[in-house]
């Protein structure tokens, strides 16, 4: 039954938790399967993701309407400033842009934001469309760039171009673009914040933390940054990564053009974030951070220990299944699962890398199936045959959820609550509770 | 022209062609659609359709790489094609064509044939549809699809006794409702599409992943030799319309309806089903009734909407003349296609209904985006809008209610069930349209009446509250005291030299908007209050001031000015003044507030120690004052105009008056401005004087760039001078104000603030080194030979401590392609690894080859394997390595 749902070049990327050592490695990092339902975006997503949160940045997206009209202010980045990015600007292209270009349009384009708007930095992501009817969006940058005085910053995100993770190479490379000119600034001290999107304000959390221990923050990239801001990164004497998965690459050029070391860190779970903090203050702080780190966090995890107890026994020896974007982050939930008590039975990611997929067989146990860049026929598969009481993922699997009766937590860009910091385990700690344990299942499981 | 700009849509009000194809497939039984273009498009849209219907949406995508790109995308759709098959065995796939398969010029058609020629046996009937993004919107390609459809489908071309009804995107539940209607007149009818099951289907036991709701082949067979087809859209263009296909190839006569909603759009439906041999029900007949008279009941409410409608044209259509019908005012009629006949088919109709409710402005627009709608929402004065959740943006900004009846709705629940169509969808709609009205009324007439016609002054209102404070006979002998300090108070003693202070920017947040100010404080060239390098938090505060004490002697007052409030963020302020009166108790507390929250804190402020406070008052009497504040945030809402200015002029006034009571000297700060402010000031300085208020300061506007106040006309030194001199007369003048920052350190003259920034140090001791080789930077998770960077960490007093990250790339000698990112000259990586951790005493890392492993022990460097967090790897090791 189970085998005939699975399509014959999707085996390879299924790997189970038994088959732990010596079988071969999960396949991953290819292209999806064509016919197979992949539940992965496309390039230009995944620029878009890591670029969105600059608040006062114009971005115009170069293409006809749908790429534009999709992505408009669907993300749950907040800001402190500006809200110039809840917009979307599109050069709307038609079927005569495409028969005789678009460059004159998008170049028109430009020079009306800026004789309207003055913007300090415009944005131009380039579409699947506009790498094939050969439009020099470069050019058209470059040139608008020189006229007006204005940063105008090319982004190379055709949809067919890679998958997501390419996306965000090319939304850093397009931050690297901006921080240039400022690469010699001198430095200052303090750190800069890579990888968080200030979803539901998270950024916020760990810039609060981080002022609770004395470290100052120079810029947040991208979470409520601004321009202004934005080009003080290279003055600062430590780079601090959240999300791995899309700031990695930036990290290391940062620390090859700009000097600045980096060190990783994860703000999910109780450990992870008492872990970094200190880490942070050891990093780049005093004696009196280190201490003020090691207080703070104590203090932290003695508040939340009774809260999390009582949950416990609610959620202890239930099941879940995870599907997300990036490995780090199906690694943190897995581990913050395990610390419940919650045995972790499917785990997906869209992007995962060889390394971390590795991690993960090594976290789960040997009833559970990974899944790389899965579709909702294994999805429902291996949901079904593990007996999942909750699964973890993005709006597109909510719904397949619910359908198959199993309690559902939004781990995505869209949501409207913290899940980053002590706040963040309390919420995901109270969401999970209160969709795996919500009267409805009675119900619902009385159903012939 | 319908932008605001002319080259670039500003929030799309459409979306695009294959969008609206997929959701016409949707309607087919058994069918399953495959998006031929790059991945995007189809998870887009499924997720765009999977918050609105609730329900799981499967759309394949054909995932369109470069190389496809360049060389053709068959493959990688006969692929497709057969995965699909074998993954939910459709009956019918539809391909549906994106910007990209177009403009390479794929030959759907041809790739088609080749699947077949590929797999003879494959039964499956396959549609193919041509849906660029950039030639439409949702709207034409769902058509599009329905026309693709009929087209592809051999008709049994035999005449039967059926009526085809072809629909829009409409709601599951408004399908449902179509088809009981239909039922109850006992229309023999083929609905395409039928959605009603397919996007809202029922919670079973067992989940099926093909679809088993929708219109079947076998109905679409008979549509050729059907009797009549009504085809509900008003725009439909003819090389869309099925319709006209079925009668230009079967010679099917057609008529076409409008969208039954309201009145006379659904009786006329109904007349047409009548007319082609259906019987109007009773049930019916009663809806209809039902339908009259709640549009009487309602009908005064509803002459006071100005609606906004926006969305598909023949949403546009029928919602408009629905208002129309019941006195509400469209004024601005929007649509994302491009319709100029829209503009024809509706004038008259609004034009009447503007002679009606004397409303002179409204605007009909093709071709629109919101930035437009927005505008002329605005500019027109709407108060409801109707249509998709695209329309929050400008309810969030403006307040502008969204009645949310159209696809895509992301931000609610329910998308499937809206309900519009016929007698009972149109009650419903109209009664979420007056409720909605009636909600808005309901929590602003209050305000709306308080702001229109209560003119009482100021003065009054101040009377009353000071009225019911209980009266407290002023504590003379902590006045004294508290004026004793003053000797020592460089703001306060009259001359600004001898005495230093300390300001601790430890209250960043405000709770009230002066137009001479902007809430960013981080400058350190820039001197004027709310500007500070860096927010302390109380301990911070404390460590500050220890330092600066021990370096400045005449030390003797402590201040907290901000940058922000110090009272909007009371905690912090409360905090750092009972530490530092823990610590010295000598000191001399100042605060500065804009007096807002000075009611609430004044006794604490007094039993804290606080024998200073200054108070920032522009302003008693409201309508000047509303000049002067955009906007205050008290106790949880924010007020604008003059209603906020009287509120924080009532405390203002009552928080000085409780001070002095309490035996706190009081200053008040008047900011002096032209043409706002300047004939006012002594006023001001009366109203503070009768107070208790012991000294007041009158002061420049510093303008600040970006501002509101940014380019208003400076008081010059001469006039403030004379001011003071007037003023002088009512109570003692500040002469030597600095208008200092809120990290300001030092003597009034010599502010040294900037030598005490971050003025903290840290000594290092070494102890036993780690390099821990890490992927996630959390877990002990790499081969010691894959490591680009180590984390270092160190042992010492029992304790480990991070030290820092080391880069492998680094550590290259730089001929090799060894760049520390993964691949390249073997050898010279592990070079460079051992190079980076040669000074180490251990290495822990999840595993390690024989060879680095040799060549560490050559250099005496411990090693250690594990899965483990970081912290807890190293302290094991560092253990085991110690004992």
């Amino acid at each position: 039954m189970t085998e005939s749902l699975i399509l014959e070049e999707r085996k390879d990327f299924i790997k189970f938790g038994f088959e732990k050592s010596g079988k071969t490695a999960i396949k991953c990092e290819s292209n999806s399967v064509s016919g197979a339902v992949s539940q992965r975006a496309c390039v230009y997503c995944g620029a878009r993701v890591v670029l969105n949160p600059i608040t006062d940045a114009f971005h115009i997206v170069h293409g006809p309407i749908g790429c534009a009209s999709y992505t408009w202010d669907i993300r749950g980045s907040l800001t402190s400033g500006s809200d110039l990015y809840r917009n979307s600007f599109s050069t709307d292209l038609t079927e005569q842009d495409i028969v005789f270009g678009g460059e004159k349009k998008l170049s028109a384009a430009i020079d009306e934001v800026v004789q309207k708007h003055n913007p300090k930095v415009i944005f131009v992501y380039a579409t699947c469309i506009v790498g094939v009817i050969g439009d020099d969006v470069e050019a058209v940058c470059r040139h608008a760039e020189k006229k007006h005085g204005t940063r105008v910053i090319p982004v190379k995100s055709p949809g067919f171009s890679g998958n997501k993770s390419y996306g965000y190479k090319m939304a850093c490379n397009a931050i690297l673009e901006l921080l240039r000119p400022h690469n010699n600034i001198s430095k200052t001290h303090g750190v800069n914040i890579l990888g968080d999107f200030n979803l539901a304000g998270e950024m916020w959390i760990i810039k609060n933390y981080l002022n609770e221990i004395g470290i100052p923050v120079v810029s947040t990239i991208t979470g409520d940054a601004g321009y202004d801001n934005l080009i003080k990164a290279p003055s600062a004497g430590l780079n601090l990564v959240q999300c791995a998965g899309s700031m990695t690459y930036l990290a290391k050029k940062m620390e090859a053009e700009m000097n600045i070391p980096f060190i990783k860190v994860s703000f999910f779970g109780v450990e992870d974030t008492s872990q970094s903090l200190i880490r942070i203050a050891e990093a780049i702080g005093t004696e009196e951070n280190i201490n003020k780190a090691k207080t703070f966090t104590q203090s932290e995890s003695d508040r939340l220990r009774p809260l999390l107890e009582k949950y416990k026994s609610r959620l202890e020896g239930k099941k879940a299944a995870i599907y997300v974007g990036g490995g780090f982050k199906a690694i943190s939930l897995i581990r913050q699962f395990n610390q419940m008590g919650i045995e972790t039975v499917v785990v997906g990611t869209q992007t995962g890398k060889p390394e971390e997929y590795e991690i993960i067989t090594g976290l789960v146990g040997q009833n559970a199936v990974i899944l790389d860049d899965a579709n909702p026929a294994e999805l429902e598969t291996f949901m079904k045959e593990k007996d999942a009481d909750i699964l973890v993922g993005g709006v597109k699997e909510r719904p397949l959820a619910y359908k198959l009766g199993i309690a559902f937590c939004d781990h995505n860009h869209e949501r409207k609550h913290a899940l980053a910091g002590y706040e963040g385990v309390v919420n995901f700690t109270k969401e999970i509770n209160l969709s795996m344990n919500s009267p409805v299942w009675e119900y619902i499981k009385q159903e012939t | 022209m319908s932008k605001n700009l002319v080259n670039l849509t500003v929030n799309p009000c459409k979306m695009c062609m294959p969008m609206g194809s997929v959701s016409a497939f949707y309607g087919i039984k058994k069918c399953m659609t495959i998006l031929h273009g790059s991945q995007g498009c189809s998870t887009y849209i499924r997720r765009h359709m999977a918050t609105h219907y609730n329900e799981p949406v499967d759309i394949a995508s054909s995932s369109l790489t470069e190389e496809g790109t360049v060389f053709g995308g068959e493959g990688n759709l006969i692929k497709g094609i057969e995965n699909m098959i074998s993954l939910y065995k459709p009956e019918i796939i539809g391909v549906a064509t994106t910007c990209l398969a177009e403009t390479i010029g794929e030959d759907i058609n041809r790739i088609i044939n080749e699947f077949f020629k590929k797999h003879p046996e494959a039964n499956v009937r396959i549609i193919p549809v041509s849906s660029a993004g950039y030639s439409g919107t949702q709207y034409e390609g769902f058509f599009k699809a329905l026309r693709a459809i009929v087209e592809n489908v051999e008709m049994d071309v035999k005449k039967n006794d059926k009526v085809n009804i072809i629909t829009g995107l409409i709601s599951p539940a408004d399908t449902r409702y179509l088809k009981k209607l239909l039922d109850s007149m006992k229309i023999d009818y083929i609905l395409l599409p039928d959605i009603s099951d397919n996007l809202d289907g029922e919670y079973k036991k067992v989940y099926n992943r093909l679809q088993e709701g929708g219109t079947s082949i076998e109905e679409i067979s008979l549509m050729g030799g059907a009797k009549l087809t009504i085809e509900l859209s008003t725009f439909i263009k003819g090389e869309d319309s099925p319709a006209e296909y079925l009668y230009e190839a079967y010679g099917v006569p057609y008529v076409r309806c409008s969208l039954p909603v309201g009145l006379r759009d659904t009786d006329m439906f109904i007349r047409q089903l009548v007319k082609a041999g259906g019987t109007m029900c009773a049930e019916t007949k009663k809806e209809r009734g039902r339908y009259l008279d709640s549009i009487i009941d309602s009908h005064k409410y509803n002459s006071e909407g100005r609606a906004v409608i926006f969305g598909e044209p023949d949403f546009v259509y029928s919602t408009v003349r629905l208002c129309a019908e019941n006195g509400i005012m469209p004024v601005v009629v929007a649509t994302g296609s491009k319709c100029s006949s829209l503009s024809n088919l509706l004038i008259e109709e609004i034009q009447k209904a503007s002679d009606y409710a004397f409303v002179e402005k409204f605007k009909i627009i093709d071709d629109c985006d919101f930035d437009t709608i927005e505008k002329y929402a605005l500019e027109f004065g709407a108060n409801v809008m109707i249509g998709s959740s695209d329309g929050r943006r400008i309810e969030e900004k403006h307040k502008l209610p969204l009645v949310r009846c159209a696809f895509p709705i992301h931000d609610n629940i329910g998308g499937q069930r809206v309900r519009i169509l016929g007698y009972e969808g149109s009650i419903t709609l109209l009664d979420r349209i007056t409720n909605t009205l009636l909600t808005q009324k309901e929590h602003s007439f209050r305000s709306a009446l308080y702001n229109k016609y209560y003119k009482s002054n100021l003065e009054t209102k101040s009377n009353m509250r000071e009225a019911v404070l209980p009266v407290e006979t002023p504590s003379e002998d902590m006045k004294t005291v508290n004026l004793k300090k003053s000797a020592t108070h460089p703001c306060f003693n009259g001359c600004g030299s001898g005495y230093a202070r300390i300001h601790l920017p430890v209250a960043p947040k405000c709770n009230i908007q002066c137009n001479y100010c902007v809430r960013k404080y981080d400058c350190p060239n820039e001197s004027r209050p709310g500007v500070t390098t860096e927010i302390l938090s109380p301990e911070q505060a404390l460590g500050k001031y220890k330092i600066v004490k021990q370096k400045m002697p005449n030390l003797t007052v402590v201040g907290i000015a901000g940058p922000g409030d110090s009272l909007a963020d009371f905690e912090n302020t409360r905090k750092t003044l009972a530490l530092i009166k823990e610590f010295d108790s000598q000191v001399t507390f100042c605060l500065s507030t804009n007096g807002l929250m000075l009611p609430i804190y004044a006794e604490e402020l007094a039993g804290l120690g606080v024998s200073h406070v200054t108070v920032t008052m522009n302003a008693v009497n409201a309508t000047i004052g509303a000049k002067i504040y955009k906007h205050i945030d008290y106790m949880g809402n924010r007020y604008f105009g003059e209603v906020g200015a009287a509120i924080l002029m009532a405390n203002q006034m009552a928080g000085i008056k409780k001070l002095s009571s309490l035996g706190v000297v009081c200053k008040v700060n008047v900011v002096m401005l032209k043409g706002i402010n300047e004939y006012h000031v002594r006023q001001v300085v009366k109203k503070a004087k009768e107070l208790g208020c012991d000294i007041s300061n009158i002061m420049q506007l510093i303008p600040v760039a970006g501002s509101a106040f940014e380019n208003m006309p400076l008081t010059s030194n001469k006039e403030i001078m004379e001011m003071r001199k007037i003023c002088g007369e009512i109570m003692p003048q500040m002469y030597h104000c600095r208008q200092c920052r809120a990290d300001a350190v030092g003597t009034l003259d010599n502010d040294q603030s900037i030598e005490f920034r971050g003025c903290t140090s840290a000594t290092n001791k070494k102890g036993i080194l780690f390099a821990v080789s890490s992927k996630s930077g959390v877990l002990v998770d790499q081969h010691f030979g894959h490591a680009t960077d180590f984390y270092i960490y160190e042992y010492v007093n029992k304790s480990i401590r991070f030290r820092e990250k080391r880069s492998v790339s680094k550590y290259c000698d730089g001929s090799e392609s060894c760049d520390g990112m993964g691949s390249g000259n073997k050898e010279g990586k592990m070079d460079a690894i051992l190079e980076a951790v040669k000074d180490c005493n251990g290495v822990v890392a999840m595993r390690i080859g024989e060879v680095p492993k040799q060549r560490l022990k050559e250099k005496s460097i411990e090693i250690f394997t594990t899965y483990d967090r970081i912290e807890d790897a190293v302290k094991k090791a560092a253990e085991q390595l110690c004992v």
